[in-house]
């Protein structure tokens, strides 16, 4: 056996370092400097639809953003753990507008397992006090579990306090299996809401966490936080259904409306600046959307580089 | 005799059924739960999504329906059962047939005793330990003393009652320590994660913990933390109970349970009785001591047909195969029976001590409907209080099956009289805006089971803030969560704009919350959720219930669907 010398073991841990550190570099790199992609999927065929007909048109919204952006293929690698992040916040059928459309989160969990996904979970942190009549209500269990995707529910007694060092939130308890997972798909709806003006991709965040009622004192700053730790790859933001007012839990059917647009892509600021847009509203008079373009988290001029494409 | 005979004696008959009515008890106290279900498309385009019991509720109340006890005091205290509780009939034609057997056979409270008095058999020295005692009388004069009071409205009786006992100590005791148990181990586990060499000891304990978790306690995907204000009493005196059987075996079957009382009236002659072969017999003495109830004078006394709770435990101990039951027309002398002797002076006591009993108890305003206790906030569909008192057995069926843990028993709230009777505690869990499951499974409609749009329109309780602690009116923030989460589709609580001055004079605008009464429904969910966790800035009372409209401030109340 021949001697492993001095020489040889420089060479190799200096090798190895090069390998270690460049990796850390090349993945931080693909974080920050890859352009971000946005691709807005638009309904064009007729607006009255049957229920039917409108769980087709999701679908087909969900798809064709996500093949516009380049298909999952790219987020999701072989045999992969996925955690879908809807939200489903709320006790409250799909109807209501006040959780994200199961069909959405169902094209998503279908798409995953294309690409290559060995595991796909679904799950947040209900506001309701039952989480299991929250996603019983949502629809959102009903269309998941067929696919072969895991529900989960979130175990309070589970989450583990994490460092997430943000600029007002210091630690936070975070679920761990989130964290675990090798890709989260945010997928929120856009909702109105009461304290943050309005509620999206940024927001859809505090579903992966407890002790979240301080937030609503500087909301803000508590989403680019957590958001930032959370280190956002893919977004969806489901404009099937919006809720325009009564927000984020509404149960009225007239504060909602029927939007038909499913947006994809990498820029969160982005997402919900074209969210803003489609409530009427002006991106920089949403508090969260103006915090996330001041401290770096994305663009909100999103008009620059995303896709629009017609769906029918 | 032979050994295959042997095992077929009546005694280790009764042994297996006894154990499998109480896993049966233990399994429908378990079951009453909820179950998720999936949104149902209506034609008009409203879905709901409705609350459903794991098991359908005449089964999960099947005790309850056969208990004779709870039926007669409620016949006596509100004038009128629910239709399905007189199939509790039939529990007293089979006494009046069989004698006792119900004791000895179905009562999983009678179940329990067993099996501590055979725990805690002494070895030796058993002489006299089933010979029949003068205190023994004492469950009469508590059964006779309690139905005077409930002849005037007390239905205190039922707190007592073995079945109630047993479901109240199990749904706010057993099953919580149980779950506490499991809970706090596999928590431990898995946040320190310990490992042996590579192996990980939480992916064991993780899905034993999660299987657990889902099927026995059926907690998966649920806020709710079992624990109840005084669980630990619950449990202590249901420990004391089972402990006195090391004293007197069957020691609260003998002397104090009201149902056995009830149940041994009725089997006053019985046309099973138990039968003597004097020929045979050696007056050994060994069917006495074996004796469950006590109901015979060892050796060659009679026998007391209101003591013998059927177990078929002296046939078994007989050696000499003279001892037998059959079946005798009821007007036959012989086997020889001994009825019990009361006395009419000791009925006359007991009648007047259950009387007053009920006035001692009744000697506070808010038993007199004069003040209203305002954490005593009622599960929506209860009825007007003292109507609830004379219908709720404290069962604590409500409470077990509340999705969020927020009823909770009472301890003082409602007085002696309603003593471990349903409240909200809103801070520890709000009711659900979309579950009715405590009317459903409330055996004697106490609460009466409400449609959820019945229940929508009725309040409970109503919200008010804390100024002096509320984030944005105390310290100049906005906070909202309890608008945000406020139940209402277009919301009890809303918020106004208002501009303020900070402490260094800038002026800022903020959002400040209000309660809107007319919508307030009272379900607590912003007491619930609200940043302050010792004493919420938003909290509820019970004023404006529903049920009451003595207690409604608010002029334009709703309807109250409890008279229904």
């Amino acid at each position: 056996m021949s001697q492993y010398s001095r020489r040889d073991f420089l060479t190799h841990s200096a090798a190895g370092a090069l390998v270690l550190a460049s990796h850390g570099i090349l993945t931080n790199a693909a974080f920050a400097a890859e352009p971000a992609e946005m691709a807005i999927a638009k309904w064009s065929g007729p607006k009255d639809l049957d229920p039917e007909q409108l769980k087709e048109a999701a679908v087909k919204l969900t798809e064709n953003a996500i093949q516009a952006i380049g298909g999952l293929k790219r987020f999701v690698s072989k045999g992969s753990v996925v955690w879908i992040k809807p939200n489903i916040a709320w006790d409250s059928k799909p109807e209501t507008a006040a959780n994200t459309n199961p069909d959405v989160v169902a094209t998503l969990i279908r798409l995953c397992f294309d690409a290559g996904a060995k595991t796909v979970k679904v799950g947040d942190n209900p506001c309701s006090p039952v989480a299991a009549k929250t996603y019983a209500s949502s629809g959102i269990s009903a269309a998941a579990k067929p696919l072969g995707a895991e529900v989960v529910f979130l175990d309070r007694s589970r989450f583990k306090d994490t460092e997430i060092k943000g600029q007002r939130i210091k630690s936070i308890p975070i679920y761990p299996d989130i964290l675990d997972c090798d890709l989260v798909i945010n997928v929120p709806v856009i909702k109105h809401h009461k304290m943050s003006e309005l509620t999206m991709c940024m927001k859809n965040y505090m579903g992966v966490i407890e002790k979240r009622r301080t937030f609503h004192q500087d909301m803000p700053t508590c989403l680019a936080d957590i958001t930032r730790f959370m280190k956002p790859r893919i977004s969806v933001l489901d404009a099937v259904r919006v809720l325009k007012a009564h927000g984020p839990q509404g149960g009225n059917l007239a504060d909602v409306e029927l939007k038909l647009a499913v947006a994809a892509g990498t820029d969160v600021v982005a997402l919900d600046a074209w969210g803003a847009e489609i409530m009427g509203r002006k991106p920089t008079d949403i508090p969260s959307v103006k915090k996330g373009a001041e401290t770096g988290l994305g663009k909100i001029d999103y008009k620059s580089f995303a896709k629009e494409i017609a769906v029918s | 005799m032979s050994q295959a005979v042997r095992r077929l004696t009546a005694a280790r008959v009764r042994r297996v059924v006894q154990v499998l009515l109480l896993a049966v008890f233990f399994a429908l106290v378990l079951l009453t739960r909820f179950k998720a279900a999936a949104p149902v498309a209506s034609p008009d385009g409203k879905a709901e999504s409705l609350p459903a019991l794991q098991a359908p509720a005449p089964l999960l109340k099947i005790f309850f329906l056969i208990d004779p006890l709870i039926t007669a005091v409620t016949a006596l205290t509100a004038h009128g059962v629910p239709k399905i509780a007189l199939w509790s009939l039939l529990t007293i034609a089979v006494t009046v047939l069989l004698g006792r057997v119900f004791c000895g056979w179905i009562c999983p409270m009678g179940t329990i005793h067993a099996i501590g008095s055979r725990l805690f058999r002494r070895r030796k020295n058993r002489k006299g330990f089933g010979d029949w005692s003068r205190w023994q009388l004492a469950k009469y004069y508590l059964l006779i003393g309690l139905l005077a009071g409930a002849i005037f409205g007390l239905h205190w009786v039922c707190v007592l009652d073995p079945i109630v006992w047993l479901t109240r100590t199990t749904s706010t005791a057993l099953v919580p320590a149980a779950q506490w148990a499991v809970k706090e181990s596999s928590t431990a586990l898995y946040q320190s994660d310990p490992g042996i060499g590579p192996v990980r000891i939480d992916k064991i304990v993780e899905p034993a913990y999660q299987f657990t978790n889902k099927y026995v306690f059926g907690l998966e995907g649920s806020d709710h933390d079992p624990a109840y204000i005084g669980g630990g009493l619950i449990l202590a005196l249901f420990a004391i109970m089972v402990a006195l059987n090391a004293w007197r075996p069957r020691f609260w079957c003998r002397y104090l349970c009201p149902l056995g009382a009830l149940l041994g009236i009725f089997s006053w002659r019985p046309l099973l009785r138990r039968n003597v072969k004097s020929e045979s017999c050696n007056q050994c003495g060994l069917c006495g001591i074996s004796c469950h109830g006590a109901a015979a004078i060892a050796p060659g006394g009679a026998w007391k047909p209101m003591e013998c709770l059927g177990c078929m435990d002296c046939g078994e101990s007989c050696r000499r195969g003279s001892l037998s039951f059959k079946f005798v027309l009821p007007w036959r002398k012989e086997p020889k029976l001994e009825s019990i002797d009361l006395g009419r002076r000791g009925m006359i006591v007991a009648a007047i001590s259950g009387i007053t009993a009920l006035a001692a108890m009744r000697i506070n305003p808010q038993a007199r409907g004069r003040i209203f206790n305002p954490t005593l906030i009622r599960p929506p569909g209860a009825r007007p209080e003292r109507e609830f008192l004379q219908r709720c057995t404290s069962c604590g069926l409500c409470i077990k099956v509340c999705p969020t843990g927020g009823l909770q028993p009472t301890l003082t709230e409602a007085g002696l009289e309603g003593l471990w009777t349903p409240m909200l505690v809103p801070r520890i869990g709000c009711c659900d805006y979309t579950c009715n499951l405590c009317g459903q499974v409330c055996p004697t409609e106490a609460i009466v089971p409400l449609a959820l749009d019945e229940k929508h329109a009725t309040s409970i309780g109503l919200a008010s803030f804390d100024v002096t602690r509320c984030i944005p009116y105390a310290y100049g923030r906005n906070c909202m969560v309890c608008e945000e989460h406020c139940p209402i589709p277009d919301k009890a609580i809303y918020c106004l704009e208002v501009e303020i001055q900070d402490r260094s004079g800038e002026r800022k605008t903020i959002k400040r919350p209000y309660v809107d009464p007319q919508k307030c429904i009272g379900c607590g969910e912003c007491e619930y959720v609200c940043p302050f966790k010792d004493r919420p800035a938003i909290r509820v009372t019970s004023a404006n219930e529903t049920r009451h409209p003595d207690n409604q401030p608010i002029l334009g109340g709703k309807e109250d669907y409890s008279q229904g």
